[in-house]
């Protein structure tokens, strides 16, 4: 008995160039069909969806496509009374979005659309006795929110406002054994919580704290024979976890650890070259989250017909200039 | 098919409300479903029940989400009111069809905190929509914070129990059904966990619940711990690639060698360092069963039961890997496995580097025995060696070491020294053919030689 092992093959005839003007038109269409079911079934995490969207579109340098002033207008009609910021009008305000929101206005340089300083209280209140994030008042504890919680207030230049010392000595209490990080203290090393957790201790100024050859190793590993990356052990390579870990290893200084023109290659092969965008893996349908992690990811593997895009923040450097941020990297 | 507006209002009414009279009707329902069926039948309501399972016909979903949606958004934005038994039923149709909507959870809480809404109903609700989806990460979050609120209310039941000595009595009764109820619940979350590992493959947010209500639920509850890696054992068995699985085992591994080995003058605390309220509710090991607990077992026993505990891991991690070859998250695990225990050997010696050898005693039992320990080196596993084996406790400074009932019957991870692994990766290399097998067995050999000796 044996284990065939879970990965996808790439064909002859997957794309091989990328494919950008394609990718613009697929994300410019994507907002129009508003009345689709589909979209009324993502409208809980619309906030992100349009982060998503609007990165993809400055990163490829197409932001002017959209209609500025309508989501500026939006994001206003979203924020609550106490200072947090919902995924669409008359949902409940929570971390997640409100870090969406914030970067959406750094996209356009008006984060004084706002009112910042409530969306600073409202972060710092988030905060819990033994350092940790909840997501919103109900409480529940994520390393994502962490995350959340430090990337909001470094974009608004308000790091200073909480007890960082803390908030550090939570994250840190959810490294493995595998230099990994999970949700919580004890929960197993995901992808997705490891970017987290870099991307957290780099903008608090902590990596040092991390056992970066460790962590690098686990990374690597993700990298299947078809240069896709997975988020976990036996788990199928997917475009969005292949940027989480890139990212990570780009963090941590160890980005050439991993096959480059490999995961390139599974990168590109995930575009539809009808439709435009890209799906999770060759084959799958598209939608925006994974269009921005495909075009990301292949910002951060040196594709010069994008723009250089941040690791930890998923922005374009040329928007962290401008705000001033530069958050640490290991070399 | 209807499709005016006021058509389609009257029809979704209706399906929200054969919704929660099929509730209402049938409180056994324990899976929802959709029924794929592109056109409405004249004249019958989309909503079937077959047996305990609620379908719902796909036709009208275009409809009833629609609509369920922008009611509740409504009422949200204050622009449209809905009395409590209203915003219960759409919410429960909403959350079946989108459980990761927050906000209508979120009313749900609100209904829960003001008393209108009773929290066994919301493990119902969100039990169901995990069995349709399985991962749905707002589902979970929503578990937990209705277990938090319930644990609350034991615990400002717990407080208001603690009166003169006079009422013992009642009190006792009262934390006993506290207890028991306590109990039931871990048990039912354990069973919701285990229902969503088995329908979607490697599913965090299962696992990591079930982590969740062990530390909230069941905090230095050794017995929970043991009856949990005895209860998953059959299930990662038959589940090789899922490496949360085996996760959750390694937690529990650790959570009982962390217990195990406090010394035996804080044995008696604890209890006390769970949850506040248990302080005043007796531990369910003790109502259990008759058994005495381990934690209030001698040092000895419980320094024996660690090593067993690290056997049968490392046999399990090894039968496995050679049964199916290829597979990361075995070798990941027996990494994991293989990390806890030269942890573990370093806390019983903090101070001396050479003392780990004296453990590794352990495994060469017999002096005069030149064979390799490792019975994976003839090519199988021969338990038969391992158990007929006793326990050498000589020139190994066990705490308190009761050496006779270390005697009786305890086995020795023979297998967990580094000479050991390396001979168990060998014969591997050796052997297999598989070249997936190959690779994982060489990085673990690297791992072995980078990670692990620059810890030593
Ligand atoms: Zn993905």
């Amino acid at each position: 008995m044996s284990a065939q092992l879970k990965d996808v093959i790439i064909k002859p005839d997957a794309p091989s160039s990328l494919l950008l003007d394609k990718h613009a038109d697929y994300i410019a269409a994507y907002g129009s069909k508003k009345d689709d079911y589909e979209y009324t079934l993502s409208e809980y995490l619309r906030m992100s969806g349009i982060y998503w969207g609007l990165t993809v579109m400055d990163l490829m340098d197409q932001l002017q496509r959209m209609n500025r002033q309508e989501i500026i207008d939006f994001i206003k009609a979203c924020q609550h009374e106490c200072g947090g910021i919902s995924a669409s009008i008359g949902h409940d305000p929570h971390l997640l979005y409100t870090l969406s929101a914030v970067q959406i206005l750094c996209l356009y340089d008006s984060v004084d659309a706002i009112d910042v300083d409530k969306v600073v209280d409202y972060v710092k209140g988030l905060q819990q006795e033994d350092g940790s994030f909840a997501g919103d008042k109900w409480g529940e504890i994520d390393t994502r929110f962490s995350f959340c919680a430090v990337a909001t207030l470094a974009l608004l230049g308000k790091m200073d406002t909480i007890n960082v010392g803390k908030a550090v000595e939570f994250v840190l209490s959810c490294m493995n054994f595998d230099g990994g990080f999970g949700c919580r203290p004890g929960s197993e090393s995901h992808a997705g919580q490891i970017y987290c957790c870099t991307g957290f201790l780099s903008l608090t100024g902590q990596l040092h704290q991390l056992n970066a050859d460790l962590l690098g190793w686990w990374l690597c590993e993700r990298q299947l024979p078809s240069g896709g990356l997975n988020g976990r052990p036996e788990k199928l390579p997917d475009v969005c976890y292949s940027w989480w870990v890139l990212a990570s290893l780009k963090i941590i200084g160890r980005i050439h650890w991993i096959d480059k023109d490999k995961l390139r290659r599974f990168i590109l092969a995930c575009q539809d070259e009808e439709t435009g965008g890209f799906a999770d893996r060759p084959g799958d349908m598209v939608d925006p989250f994974h269009t921005l992690f495909g075009v990301a990811g292949l910002s951060l593997l040196g594709d010069e017909q994008i723009k250089a895009v941040n690791p930890v923040l998923c922005m374009p450097e040329d928007v962290l200039q401008r705000v001033g941020l530069r958050p640490d990297l290991l070399s | 098919m209807a499709e005016s507006k006021e058509e389609v209002d009257v029809l979704v009414q209706r399906v929200v409300k054969d919704i929660s009279s099929a509730f209402k009707r049938h409180p056994n329902i324990d899976e929802i479903g959709l029924i794929q069926c592109p056109e409405a039948r004249y004249n019958r309501s989309p909503i079937v029940l077959v047996e305990n399972k609620l379908g719902v016909e796909s036709w009208c979903i275009k409809f009833l989400l629609p609509y369920v949606h922008n009611k509740l958004l409504l009422y949200r934005q204050r622009k449209h009111w809905l009395d409590r038994e209203a915003l219960v039923d759409i919410t429960c149709t909403l959350l079946l069809l989108n459980p990761d909507f927050t906000t209508a959870w979120n009313v749900r809480k609100e209904l829960l905190q003001c008393g209108a809404l009773n929290p066994e109903r919301d493990l119902y609700l969100s039990k169901l929509a995990l069995t349709k989806f399985p991962k749905s990460p707002e589902t979970w979050i929503h578990r937990r914070w209705v277990l938090q609120h319930i644990l609350d209310q034991f615990s400002s039941v717990a407080q208001t129990t603690e009166q003169p000595v006079e009422s013992e009595h009642p009190d006792a009764e009262r934390t006993l059904l506290l207890s028991n109820h306590l109990n039931r619940l871990i048990h039912q979350e354990m069973k919701v966990c285990s229902d969503a590992a088995c329908r979607y493959p490697s599913n965090y947010n299962a696992w990591s619940h079930r982590i969740w209500v062990l530390q909230h639920m069941a905090k230095g509850n050794i017995k929970v711990f043991h009856d949990e890696l005895s209860s998953v054992h059959p299930w990662v068995s038959m589940h090789v690639s899922d490496h949360s699985g085996f996760h959750y085992r390694q937690f529990l591994l650790k959570e009982l060698i962390t217990e195990l080995s406090r010394s035996s003058s804080s044995a008696s605390t604890i209890f006390g360092s769970s949850q506040h309220w248990t302080s005043t509710v007796p531990s369910s090991s003790h109502l259990a069963n008759g058994e005495r607990s381990l934690a209030y077992s001698p040092s000895g026993e419980r320094f024996a039961t660690v090593l067993q505990l690290f056997y049968q891991e490392t046999e399990l991690c090894s039968d496995l890997i050679e049964t199916f070859p290829g597979h990361e998250t075995l070798w990941s695990h027996r990494r994991h496995v293989y990390y806890l225990w030269h942890q573990w050997t370093q806390d019983q010696h903090p101070c001396g580097d050479g003392r780990e050898s004296e453990l590794n005693l352990l495994g060469t039992n017999d002096p005069g025995d030149t064979r390799p320990t490792c019975a994976i080196h003839e090519g199988n596993v021969d338990r038969q060696r391992h158990v007929s084996v006793p326990m050498e406790v000589d020139g190994v400074s066990l705490p308190d070491c009761d050496s006779k009932r270390l005697r009786r019957g305890i086995l020795l991870p023979n297998h967990l020294t580094l000479q050991n692994e390396h001979i168990f990766v060998n014969s591997i290399l050796d052997s297999c053919c598989n070249p997936e097998q190959k690779n994982f067995a060489l990085a673990y050999k690297k791992w072995l030689d980078t990670v692990i000796s620059a810890q030593s």
